[in-house]
């Protein structure tokens, strides 16, 4: 029950204030200033300028570390210290203000496109800088406060109150999305979402804090007892995982004709990431080699899957006929795309074979960029189009049933997401996932041992080359129309993003990066010119306080901590060995004060 | 065992496809055509409208407003194009009540509902964006997009598919509006660039007396389709041209190829490119080009950051844009639209397609007011008929020029394009006067 | 041999005794060397009106190597981090940028106040101050906020992060300051020509390759000859040892993300006069032919940068031109990256050290 230093509180505090400004600069706030999340008052830049005094807090409530102890602060401590430095965020972020206030904000204006004089009347809530300021300091105060009982409070209240709120925010942003597909389901969505102001109502909000709050109250009660029953039941009777299995495939079949075209869209798209996803996933995450230009593979799909299908290509008059093209079919041409492109993924593989990780990335880097150039230039504009593109793209009709219509899309690329997590799965079960596994590790080991490590990562790039083209085919068949600007090395890094944000080597974490990485950004539109950022920031983040990814694969995971728990349990023992020392007078250990990072 | 397991899988997965390919059907007819050439002129038809159209119509009941969708790029870097063609709209909606006061007009007694979609520049923006206006049964028509990669192939497809007009205030690829590529939804009040290609090479052919060239485009389909369109003009008109090359976009050193180009002595750079690389061509090909070259870009570079990069010019440049000044409307344009655009927005157009945009939208009212009928209170706008109304527009007096649609979906079938010396350009940062140094008016039919 | 009866006498045949890779390296040599040779020739023998001048092949040659020094520059930074860190600084290219923009702000106002015509001397040295004081700080906060946490990881973990801090200050930069390109002031003694031996160099160009050459000068003194470069030495040889003999790491790694940045933000400025032009992803394609460079020359040295990036300049310049013009390719210098790129994977598979580095790549 210590207090926090306060010196800490104020360091916090001045960060607080830059994560602020900068979150006012880069055009954050200025730009959702007026997107409502709940009735008028609560918009996302109000939101924003309450998140970091928030976040600061939290972190400096969080336990330390003094001679070897772990203290863990009480809620008083907590809200003292949270408050604390609540209000240095402010009031430092107010001296900012003040600033660009006097400095006349023309001129910085000139610097900072994002410091108009609209955005100095947001921050001081359209009052003047003198009474804003004094709203910023009483809002960092309490935010500060929220924030250090947020860590320090009573568990059983503070996460439910954190479910609640989380899921009203995420649904305040969903705004555009939740009453289309409540509309699709028959229910009425004004009681939730008013039609004036398109956020949430109040009333609805009140409704789903309290309803997301009782089901985490729920979930904890019952937890740990039911989640154990669960997996035990899961283990123990396959009839049981059959049937979970079935009602997930049920869901995911119902999605579309629940959800309406606009959300099927966005599913369709997430599909495709996610064959991106497990194929990048064979390559990096099984076997450990770096690829950062897969969007090779992708683009090869693409453009096959058009070259086989009869599309043309776009011209300044209208459209011609590709220097090399057939007219198959749909189901016959994506089996030829795939075994060509694992071809490709071994022409590919095996100039590379010796190069050591960097080197990898920057080789494979540079095949990206070569097939962009390629498909963009005039020399291979009679096969490929050149900047016009091509179009005309098989629907892959059967019967009639196009498959280009959104929800019918979804169907198609779910089928091939199914193929395809099916022998990701049977691939790290087998002798050449272990034997991945054992490259992967140390690969000189694994050579000396009899791996054939030149054989299997050749494998591994054709299989990753396979599937990835896979996905190239698809999207070719979504849009119907290609052009080099869907062949960026951004889907390369969106990719490698997918499959690091869910965890290397683990499929349900490609599914869940894919979601998070693609289908937010598909349905909050409105984030679009920061999506980049987010993404940099998310990328970084994860690495640094999570690198085993979302729903890590248990084996990775191990391996990521192997040192820190072995240094866990050096620290747990060399500190009993202290507090022991500690026992003995005159015999103490004068360790300083630090933060468990 | 295992082996088993794969086979057996390997061979479902192989019949299955057997199968479906074998009833996969030829490849679906782009889109239904409708009823052509029906001149919409009278007004109310009888109710059994609905029924006899393919796609249906709009249904606006009282109260309810008539809800528009426009698809442009109005985010990312290209955002001063999309929100400037937004503004257009917008005050064309404000002008149905016959003044550009601020306060919107009624459309038939409902008030105008504009539903903004982003089609991010791209074709998968193009894609999400016209998707989600499809869905929505109570959008009448969409106004969009901005960038052609966004409609070729993709917006204008899925629109057509769906029976909602795709009308365009900025696309000027030529293959949107091809024989062979065009989409029966489809129509456009931007020019085409053949035309913007053929008065840059008349004018550099014959007003400038320049008679060899060479092109330097970067990969976007914009301005791949402009140097092609200037090419073949140039070279019918008996000019040679010397260099076809081709950058990136992203690229800064431009060195290389405009040595490369020099040796061919050409007295002509024509790069309509997009900013910076225009203004690279120009600063850069000064160094190394011949003095006495002369450089040209289009539209995409006629902007204020060009003249942020470029300061003084080091040779002559020129620029070719759709010109709305020198017009039948040009009173109206000075007088009334654009003191009504600042005030109303606080800054001047970001581009010039905002009048495009004005005009689509005011065809588009038209249109609805010829094709609508009144059912009871509710409003009943027949999808087909609509688009027919709109495609068969003729000789109406738009802001832009003399708007008559082609059944290809041109409607700006007369189009003034004006040729800028820089720095003289009629953007923010450009020295008056800033008038065209040549202004010339074409239609399709006079280009190759 | 007889003895044991597990281990059984193994005959290879003649097809498995064959040194297949040496073979097949050789072929792939003698096709390339053949293709270019053939690409070369005739490039060098088209008809009178196709055939580039001298003049030409000497403005090819001067032009890649200024583009080649900017190149050399930012990849001094790249190989003095992986020198010490073993890592791919993907974001040294946006510490680049940084430096561009930071001193943009003072070039447009010195250039609107007349400052920089009446004093070009002093304000081009405030201008140098303001980018390498920016790139600096962007470089050490780089260090401390996203790599020093993960030192001792695994070797994607700090990449992935790289990548990740790559795009976050692209596109800090392009909420910060838009994305409209700015034009930068060039200052009246580097524009235009200077003559040497009736051979026009532009100024601009020429001042950048000298600044590249001293810069690579002093770097190497720096690191041979004074105790910070000795210590930098020592990290990079092994970074516990060198901690047990009192080397304070983290000081040297700072500094040396530090002298990273110096250089960025110079070759910032310099490449900012060279194309007046200054917009938020600048860096990219900079920072990925950088490491390209530093790749190709050896990474790890610093002769190896230098040399890397004058043969990636040279390449760019040459490579459309010379070889590609031949094979009549349609705009060959849109092709110019990946010839570049070509060009790499093929000195990796013959030398997988780089140029100037071991004859096999390290496998630890």
């Amino acid at each position: 029950m210590d207090p926090i230093p306060v010196r800490s509180a104020v360091r916090a505090g001045v960060v607080g204030s830059l994560v602020l400004v900068y979150v006012a600069l880069v055009g954050l706030i200025e730009r959702f200033a007026d997107l409502k999340l709940v009735g008028e008052q609560v918009t996302l830049g109000r939101l924003l300028l309450f998140l970091p005094p928030f976040a600061v807090a939290y972190v400096v409530a969080r336990p330390r570390v003094v001679a070897g102890e772990r203290r863990v602060a009480g809620p008083r401590a907590g809200l003292v210290a949270g408050a604390v430095s609540g209000v240095v965020t402010s009031a430092v972020f107010g001296v900012a203000v003040v600033l660009a206030d006097r400095f006349d904000v023309v001129r910085i204006r000139h610097v900072f496109i994002a410091a108009t004089p609209g955005l100095i009347d947001f921050v001081t809530f359209e009052r003047g800088v003198v009474v804003g300021i004094m709203i910023l300091l009483v809002l960092g105060l309490a935010s500060g406060a929220l924030g250090g009982l947020a860590k320090t409070g009573d568990r059983r209240l503070t996460r439910p109150l954190a479910a609640g709120v989380s899921t009203v925010i995420l649904l305040g942003l969903l705004q555009r999305i939740v009453p289309i597909a409540m509309q699709e389901l028959g229910i009425e969505p004004d009681f939730l979402y008013s039609p004036r102001t398109r956020s949430l109502t109040w009333g609805g909000a009140i409704g789903l804090l309290v309803l997301a709050a009782g089901a985490d109250v729920l979930w904890n009660r019952s937890g740990p007892e039911t989640q154990r029953r669960i997996r035990a039941t899961m283990i123990e009777q396959p009839a049981a995982r059959v049937g979970i299995l079935l009602i997930v495939l049920a869901v995911l079949v119902a999605l579309p004709l629940l959800l309406g075209s606009v959300i099927s869209q966005v599913l369709g798209s997430v599909m495709i990431f996610v064959l991106l996803g497990l194929g990048l996933n064979i390559v990096v995450g099984y076997a450990g080699l770096l690829d950062l230009g897969y969007v090779a593979f992708y683009a090869f799909g693409a453009y096959m899957m058009a070259l086989l299908t009869g599309a043309t290509l776009n011209t300044t008059t209208g459209s011609s006929a590709a220097a090399f093209s057939l007219d198959l079919n749909f189901f016959i041409a994506i089996w030829l795309v795939v075994v060509l492109a694992a071809g490709v993924g071994l022409l590919i593989g095996a100039p590379v074979l010796r190069l050591r990780g960097d080197y990898l990335a920057i080789v494979t880097l540079g095949l990206g960029e070569i097939v962009r150039v390629l498909t963009e230039s005039r020399w291979l504009q009679p096969l490929v189009g050149g900047p016009q593109g091509m179009r005309g793209v098989t629907d892959a009709a059967i019967a009639g049933y196009s498959f280009r219509n959104p929800q019918h899309f979804y169907y198609l690329a779910l089928a091939f997401v199914l193929l395809a997590v099916f022998v990701s799965w049977r691939l790290a079960a087998s002798r050449i996932g272990r034997a991945w596994n054992a490259m992967r590790e140390d690969e000189q080991v694994a050579d000396a041992m009899g791996v054939g490590t030149t054989r299997y990562k050749l494998l591994a790039f054709a299989m990753g080359g396979a599937v990835g083209s896979l996905g190239g085919a698809l999207f070719a068949v979504q849009i119907g129309s290609l052009t080099p600007a869907s062949f960026q090395i951004l889907v390369s890094i969106t990719a490698l993003a997918v499959v690091i944000l869910g965890g290397l080597g683990s499929i349900p974490g490609v599914v869940a990066g894919a979601v998070v990485l693609i289908g937010l950004p598909g349905l909050l539109r409105e984030f679009e010119e920061f999506r980049l950022l987010i993404y940099g920031a998310v990328l970084v983040a994860i690495m640094v306080l999570r690198p085993q990814g979302l729903l890590p694969n248990v084996r990775r995971m191990r391996e990521l901590h192997e040192e820190e728990e072995a240094q866990d349990e050096w620290v747990h023992r060399f500190a009993d060995e202290a507090a022991a020392a500690a026992a003995v007078p005159g015999g103490t250990l004068g360790v300083e004060e630090e933060d468990l990072t | 065992m295992r082996k088993r397991k794969l086979f057996s899988l390997l061979a479902l997965v192989a019949a299955l496809s057997l199968v479906a390919a074998a009833c996969g059907g030829d490849e679906e007819e782009p889109g239904v055509t409708g009823p052509t050439g029906v001149t919409a002129t009278g007004p109310t038809a009888p109710a059994v409208d609905c029924d006899a159209d393919p796609f249906g119509c709009v249904e606006v009941s009282a109260g309810e407003p008539i809800r528009l969708g426009s698809l442009l790029a109005i985010s990312g870097d290209v955002a001063f194009l999309g929100t400037d063609s937004n503004h257009g709209i917008e005050l064309a909606i404000d002008n149905l009540d016959g003044a550009l006061d601020g306060t919107p007009g009624q459309l038939l007694g409902h008030d105008v509902e504009l539903q903004q979609e982003d089609d991010g520049c791209s074709a998968e923006g193009g894609q999400a964006g016209a998707t989600a206006l499809v869905a929505d049964p109570s959008i009448v028509a969409v106004i969009g997009t901005s960038c052609s990669s966004a409609a070729l192939g993709v917006a204008d497809t899925i629109t057509s598919d769906a029976g909602y007009l795709l009308l365009s205030p900025s696309n000027t690829n030529p293959g949107l509006t091809s024989e062979e590529a065009h989409q029966p939804f489809y129509a456009r009040t931007a020019h085409n660039d053949r035309i913007q290609g053929a008065i840059s090479a008349e004018f550099v052919y014959n007003e400038l007396g320049i008679t060899s060239a060479a092109t330097i485009n970067d990969e976007s389909p914009y301005a791949d389709g402009l140097a092609a369109a200037f090419r073949q003009n140039f070279e019918a008109l008996g000019g040679t041209i010397t260099a076809i090359e081709q950058v990136n976009s992203a690229d800064t050193d431009l060195g290389p190829v405009l040595r490369s180009i020099a040796e061919g002595e050409p007295g002509l750079v024509y790069a309509p490119n997009f900013p910076p690389g225009c203004g690279l061509s120009l600063i850069q090909g000064a160094d190394i080009m011949p003095a006495g070259t002369t450089y040209m870009g289009a539209d995409g570079c006629l902007e204020t950051s060009f003249v942020g990069q470029v300061g003084d010019p080091p040779a002559d440049y020129y620029a070719s844009s759709p010109d709305v000044t020198v017009f039948q409307g040009g009173a109206y344009y000075a007088d009334e639209f654009l003191p009504a655009y600042e005030a109303q927005y606080g800054t001047e157009p970001t581009s010039v397609f905002h009048a495009h945009a004005f005009d689509a939208a005011n065809i588009l009212f038209d249109a609805i007011e010829a094709v609508a009928v009144d059912d009871g209170g509710t409003l009943l706008i027949p999808r087909t008929a609509l688009k027919d109304a709109v495609l068969a527009t003729s000789g109406y007096e738009g802001m832009t020029g003399i708007v008559t649609c082609t059944p290809l979906g041109d409607c700006a079938t007369d189009v003034t394009i004006g040729i800028f010396k820089y720095p003289n350009w009629p953007v923010e940062g450009g020295e008056k006067p800033t008038d065209a140094v040549y202004v010339d008016t074409k239609s399709l039919a006079d280009v190759a | 041999m007889g003895t044991d009866p597990q281990v059984r006498e193994v005959r290879l045949s003649r097809f498995e005794r064959l040194p297949w890779r040496r073979i097949i390296l050789l072929a792939l040599g003698v096709t390339i060397a053949a293709t270019v040779g053939f690409g070369a020739y005739r490039t060098l023998t088209l008809p009178e009106g196709q055939r580039y001048s001298v003049s030409a092949w000497g403005d090819f040659v001067v032009l890649g190597a200024a583009q080649g020094s900017i190149y050399a520059l930012i990849a001094l930074g790249y190989t003095l981090v992986y020198g010490i860190l073993r890592m791919i600084n993907f974001a040294h290219g946006e510490v680049f940028m940084f430096g561009a923009f930071g001193s943009y702000f003072f070039a447009s106002a010195y250039e609107e106040s007349g400052f920089l015509e009446r004093q070009p001397v002093l304000a081009l040295a405030i201008i140098l101050g303001v980018a390498i004081a920016t790139s600096v700080v962007v470089a050490v906060l780089l260090e401390r906020i996203a790599y020093r946490p993960l030192r001792g990881s695994p070797r994607l973990v700090p990449l992935i992060t790289a990548i990740g801090a790559s795009l976050f200050l692209q596109n800090t930069a392009r909420g910060f300051f838009g994305s409209q390109t700015r034009g930068y002031a060039k200052p009246d003694f580097l524009s235009g020509k200077w003559e040497v031996l009736g051979v026009a160099f532009p100024r601009v160009r020429v001042v950048v390759f000298l600044v590249a050459c001293v810069s690579v000068v002093l770097l190497t003194l720096f690191i041979g000859r004074t105790t910070t470069g000795k210590s930098m030495r020592a990290v990079a040889e092994d970074s516990e040892i060198a901690s047990l003999m009192g080397i304070n790491v983290d000081r040297v790694i700072v500094i040396t993300f530090a002298i990273g940045g110096v250089l960025a933000g110079i070759a910032g400025v310099l490449f900012a006069m060279t194309f007046e032009a200054v917009n938020f992803y600048m860096g990219f394609q900079p920072g990925i032919a950088a490491f390209t460079a530093a790749v190709l020359g050896g990474i790890g040295s610093i002769a190896g940068a230098a040399l890397g990036g004058l043969t990636l300049g040279l390449l760019e310049s040459l490579g459309p031109s010379l070889i590609l013009t031949g094979y009549h390719v349609p705009s060959p210098f849109q092709l110019k990256p990946a010839f570049t790129f070509l060009v790499l994977v093929l000195v990796l598979v013959f030398r997988p050290g780089g140029i100037l580095g071991a004859g096999e790549a390290e496998k630890v």
